[in-house]
């Protein structure tokens, strides 16, 4: 069985969660390049390596940050969006 | 004029039991399924009861601890605990800043709290709560449990004051345990629309193990 950790509400098995998607640096709308705001809209990163993922647990309506490792699957941390890490993997691996 | 009445999320199955109904805070319940000794037999054993009918309050967002403290509500601190925060009535905190008030069968805050009124206060906002609602006791609870659940829920693992959202048979379930009239119990809560689906699984596994219904006028006499 697959595990995830969820940061409220601590490891659940994978079926309680809902990917959401990469998490990006959204780029300012107003101040953005049509060019830069085309590219954050239509285009993903697909190299594997370690991202950001939205994910949710949906019994309890939860939604937080989990760094994978995307060629691994290996979770490397999950954290609110609100409360992350002071550094976070991603960073720490660069 | 006739005076409407609520009817439990599970009222359809119910009635096809042919219970003795009567109502509670203007909701129709059924008050006994199989008379009193089956009933307590099945208590004794394994128990399934509707407790739809318990009066219900949902609140969230950042000052709805705050607001219910000015109301006089209790709440716990702690992240999924609960505790009881009026006399007889169950404050869970589900998350950061949800609360889910709920009055048991003698419990009164609730109706003081539907006083609330969006358009004065900031930052906390009324969830209205359509749930369907279990107790479930007896010697093989934990066995039922252990069918719907992939959680460890022994007492050992499980504190009493803590509140598991967690999957119940496939779907959202809200669960705590607790004592009621000094029998450990657990409550399970689920939204309306999944009630009667939980219930027929509860039922046919309560019935697997040697138990069954139990009405509301046996659980709580």
């Amino acid at each position: 069985m697959k595990l995830l950790k969820c940061p409220i509400n601590g490891t659940r098995p994978l079926s309680e969660f809902i990917f959401g998607g990469e998490w990006r640096d959204m780029p300012n709308p107003d101040t953005s390049s049509d060019l830069e705001w085309a590219s954050y809209v239509h285009y993903r990163d697909n190299a594997p390596g370690i991202k950001k993922e939205w994910w949710y647990h949906s019994p309890s309506g939860t939604w937080f940050i989990a760094e994978r490792n995307t060629l691994t699957d290996e979770v490397l941390a999950t954290y609110l969006y609100s409360n992350p890490p002071a550094t976070n993997v991603e960073e720490q691996s660069a | 004029m006739t005076e409407l009445i609520k009817t439990s999320p599970l009222s359809d199955a119910q009635k096809m039991m042919k219970p003795l109904m009567g109502s509670h805070r203007g909701m129709e319940v059924a008050l006994s399924f199989e008379g009193p000794k089956a009933e307590q037999k099945h208590k004794t054993i394994l128990g399934v009861t509707d407790v739809s009918c318990f009066a219900r309050f949902g609140i969230k967002g950042a000052k709805a601890g705050e607001w219910l403290a000015q109301q006089g509500i209790k709440t716990p601190e702690a992240l999924n605990t609960w505790v009881e925060g009026a006399p007889g009535t169950l404050v869970l905190r589900l998350g950061m800043s949800e609360f889910l008030v709920e009055d048991q069968l003698i419990g009164k805050a609730c109706a003081k709290l539907q006083a609330f009124d969006q358009a004065n206060i900031q930052s906390a906002y009324q969830v209205v709560r359509a749930d369907a609602a279990f107790v479930l006791g007896g010697s093989e609870v934990l066995n039922l449990l252990a069918e719907l659940c992939v959680l460890d829920l022994r007492d050992s693992v499980l504190p009493s004051n803590f509140v598991v959202m967690t999957q119940i048979a496939g779907i959202s379930a809200t669960l705590i345990r607790e004592s009621l009239s000094g029998e450990q119990v657990y409550r399970i809560w689920c939204d309306g629309s999944y009630g009667l689906y939980l219930w027929e699984i509860l039922i046919e596994i309560a019935q697997e193990l040697g138990g069954g219904v139990v009405g509301l006028t046996c659980r709580f006499q």
